[in-house]
């Protein structure tokens, strides 16, 4: 029985990766024990008891390492864990940073490197879509309103307009666009990236890479339905031949490691690269119900194994997300209130 | 009397059944929380705490003040009634 | 014996607030800095106080030069003194073998003041007083020039002289980062200054000996100054073989960060702030890949945050306690933006004297000024406070006994813990006089 603990248990509207990541590990052939890692005592994972054996709250990461390792720490002595498979792009950074020192403590993890991490900021986008032979959108990196009012004469609408690292907005008509530009600087600062939008089907390629060059399996899917804040609802499978060359050579050519999503836009022949995730996507178990149990095979990547590598997954396999209700005692959430834990 | 509506856990867990609001209480504050539902007024919880704890009746008045006034915008409290 | 006593509180339960509490506690006491207890301190000079360490003033010096020299082999630290002039500071890192950099003829003179001999200095800044700039290039200061004003000005001194005068060339590049910092010297991709180099060689009174590039403030991308150095590298190669001058300086400027918690960066300085070995390496692997072996010009680097900022810290005292109409605490300290300009930018460290128990809650630390907009920070996370209670605020050591206003009330106490653990005060709390001091009243006001 290996110990796991897993984030991103924030099953709302906005999901987290994390439930998706444990329902993998459960489905694996490795027996796990599962520890919820969650920032706020009404993350619902927390109340899946059938789910989750265990649950903590984190501090912030904003609060400093020290306090989040202390945590951890605190988490495997009393749990006796062994892996930690973070889910979440805000805690990612330190995750990343703190990986040694987990390590030296027994706590293993599989993740990218600083280096690899850094490519998700969107002007890095452009570089990264050469690299391996796609396309990104026209896009343009402003630091002042001036080059905002060029780019805008520029550009064709609808556009994009996004912050470097969150939020990103459509807008139709110049109004909208100065209008998003501001909320944008307003919450995160320059620089703002605009973006042509590209006409065509929305795919996402999800992976886990070997940090070698090589991957333990690849899974395409193509969005038919999203919600009003773009996260999937329904999906099928789809086995794009460029989209999944493309993915391998990401793969390959900056030598990632642990999981990856990247977003795309393939129109016709061309394939634009609108966004990469250092992290599984929310959609996650989508892979695991096609055969390809990603979430597993990185366990076992974390825990020194050798995973499977094959990834023959059928096209036309159809994901349907649906909500569900739950009715529990005031007993769990007094726990996370007054001791942090349950 | 709001006060004794309120399931209180010896934790510190405080729910109000009837607005369906939660809070948290730390030790002090469960103790004035269960004095006053005993009748006791603040100046006499001043006395026991400063008993308890070795502080100033004053530092103990002011603090359970403090105290009562967060409650009061809580609505837990009204001066008048208790 | 008696429990010990935490203040009562009593929190609402909040979807999106339930965060967890305990883990961070440990890290807000501050009992001692360098080994002299808080409370010590107080009692002896006062609240607010400044303390300077000097272990941590020279181990940070001695860090970054050994980095750095680890890396290139000619370096010189020209300490920013806009950055911190206090004497005692400066004195410190001369000691240390820092030369001095300044802004003005107020810098310009303070340095000299102090006994550094002018070509120990390195004079930048946009506005040079003629009177100041001439006294400069009589002491051989290295100049950067700025404008084509400046120019002009030093023409004219060199036709006084009589001699070629050394000069370097302030540049501003696109190095990749954001905001881009373009307002000082001359821009490299326009070609404007390849144009002032053709200028100054056709004048025949200046010779280029250096360049300097300042590229901006708290800069969290060491490639931006991979890239400064390699476009340095470029300019002088050019600059040479065209004009025929030797490029003996590369002056990559500041920016260098330090760990402070930087407004509107999520993560904590640990995570977000790259380590300055990062940097040391990016500068000397661009400088080393371009440059003929053995043929090395001096590296200047004018870190002033990246030197001074952790090495300072401000006690304050709770003076009175509030509660807000939303129900948030408030606290009322003795030290306000009056002293901590920098609150502006930064999240500073908050540290309590000593252990106090309870929950942390959401609070407001405001300022003792009777402006709204002090405010020192807007949501810390602190267990209740009694009045009286010591915090101390940190890092406090780049900008803010420079920039800090005599305003409303005094500007109290800086002190220095020695290396030896005694404290020495650095600069003595103001009074009424010395306010008065330069004020007049016209007879008939009398």
């Amino acid at each position: 029985m290996v110990k796991v603990a897993v984030s991103g248990i924030n099953a709302v509207d906005n999901p987290g990766p994390g439930l998706g990541i444990i329902k993998g590990l459960r489905e694996g052939e490795t027996p796990v024990s599962v520890v919820g890692l969650a920032y706020d005592a009404m993350e619902p994972g927390i109340y899946l008891t059938d789910l989750i054996e265990r649950a903590y709250l984190l501090p912030y990461p904003s609060e400093g390492e020290a306090p989040f390792l202390n945590r951890l720490l605190y988490i495997k002595e009393k749990e006796g864990l062994e892996v930690i498979i973070p889910a979440l792009d805000a805690e990612l950074p330190l995750f990343i940073d703190l990986e040694e020192r987990l390590s030296s403590y027994g706590l293993k993890t599989f993740l990218p490197t600083q280096k690899q991490f850094k490519l998700r900021a969107k002007d890095h986008l452009p570089e990264v879509a050469e690299a391996i032979g796609i396309k990104t959108p026209r896009t343009l990196v402003l630091t002042s309103y001036e080059e905002l009012m060029k780019a805008l004469s520029q550009l064709k609408f609808p556009i994009m307009v996004k912050g470097l690292f969150y939020k990103a907005f459509r807008a139709y008509t110049q109004a909208e666009a100065q209008q998003y530009f501001h909320a944008i600087v307003a919450e995160w600062g320059y620089p703002v990236i605009v973006q042509e939008v590209v006409k065509g089907e929305e795919m996402n390629v999800v992976g886990v890479g070997d940090g070698e060059g090589g991957h333990f399996g690849l899974v395409a899917i193509k969005k038919l339905w999203i919600t009003s804040l773009g996260k999937i609802w329904t999906g099928v499978t789809v086995t794009h031949p460029e989209l999944l060359t493309a993915a391998e050579s990401f793969v390959k050519h900056f030598r990632w490691r642990g999981a990856f999503e990247l977003e795309t836009i393939v129109s016709g022949d061309d394939i634009y690269l609108i966004e990469i995730n250092p992290r599984f996507p929310a959609w996650i178990y989508f892979a695991v119900g096609v055969g390809i149990n990603l979430p597993a095979r990185l366990l076992k990547a974390a825990l020194g194994g050798e995973p499977e590598r094959d990834w023959d997954y059928p096209a036309g396999k159809l994901y349907i997300r649906f909500t569900d209700d739950l009715v529990t005692d005031l007993e769990v959430f007094q726990h996370m209130v007054t001791r942090g834990e349950r | 009397m709001k006060l004794k509506r309120l399931a209180i856990s010896e934790e510190g867990f405080v729910f109000d059944p009837e607005t369906g609001n939660s809070y948290t209480v730390n030790e002090t504050g469960l103790l004035i929380l269960k004095k006053l539902r005993e009748g006791l007024s603040p100046e006499e919880i001043a006395g026991i705490m400063s008993e308890e704890y070795g502080i100033s009746r004053e530092e103990a008045l002011r603090d359970i003040q403090d105290f009562l006034e967060a409650m009061a915008r809580f609505g837990l409290w009204e001066e008048k009634y208790g | 014996m008696k429990k010990p006593y935490q203040k009562p509180t009593i929190l609402k339960l909040q979807v999106g607030f339930l965060r967890e509490k305990k883990s961070s506690l440990s890290r807000m006491v501050r009992q001692e800095i360098d080994g002299v207890p808080v409370a010590e301190l107080v009692e002896k000079f006062g609240s607010p106080l400044f303390v300077f360490s000097e272990k941590r003033l020279r181990e940070q010096f001695r860090y970054l030069k050994r980095l750095f020299e680890g890396h290139y082999p000619r370096v010189e630290f020209s300490w920013s003194y806009k950055t911190n002039y206090l004497d005692a500071i400066c004195r410190i890192f001369h000691q240390e073998g820092a030369t001095a950099e300044v802004v003005s003829n107020f810098e310009y003179e303070k340095a000299r003041r102090l006994g550094v001999p002018g070509d120990q200095i390195v004079f930048n800044g946009p506005y040079k007083p003629k009177e100041i700039l001439r006294q400069a290039v009589l002491e051989g200061a290295r100049i950067n020039v700025d404008s084509l004003d400046e120019i002009l000005d030093l023409e004219e001194i060199a036709r006084e002289t009589g001699e070629k005068l050394r000069i370097g060339l302030r540049v501003n590049m696109d190095t990749g980062i954001y905001p881009r910092w373009d307002r000082f010297g001359f821009n490299l991709e326009s070609g404007e200054v390849l144009n002032v180099a053709r200028r100054i060689a056709a004048g025949g009174k200046l010779e280029v000996v250096g360049l300097h590039c300042h590229q901006g403030t708290f800069i969290l991308e060491p490639e931006a100054y991979g890239r400064a150095a390699e476009k340095l590298v470029d300019l002088s190669q050019k600059l040479e073989n065209d004009f025929g001058w030797t490029i003996e300086y590369l002056d990559l400027g500041g920016g260098f960060p330090s760990r402070n918690r930087l407004k509107g960066l999520y993560l904590p300085p640990e995570v977000a702030v790259p380590p300055l070995s990062e940097y040391a390496e990016k500068i000397a692997r661009a400088l080393l890949t371009r440059l003929p072996a053995g043929d090395y010009p001096l590296l200047i680097l004018e870190t002033g945050r990246a030197l001074v900022d952790e090495a300072g810290f401000l006690i304050t005292t709770v003076r009175a306690l509030k509660r807000l109409p939303d129900g948030r605490r408030a606290y009322i300290l003795d030290a306000g933006v009056n002293l901590l300009f920098t609150a502006f930018w930064y999240h500073f460290r908050v540290e309590v004297e000593r252990e106090i128990p309870g929950p942390p809650e959401p609070c407001v630390l405001y300022g003792p000024l009777c402006m709204n907009i002090d405010v020192v920070e807007e949501s810390a996370l602190l267990p209740p406070l009694a009045r009286g209670t010591r915090l101390v605020l940190s890092p406090v050591g780049a900008y803010n006994v420079t920039q800090w206003m005599q305003f409303i009330t005094y500007r109290p106490r800086v002190v220095l813990v020695t290396e030896k653990g005694n404290v020495e005060v650095i600069r003595e709390a103001e009074t009424l006089e010395d306010i008065v001091r330069r004020e007049k009243i016209p007879e008939h006001l009398k």
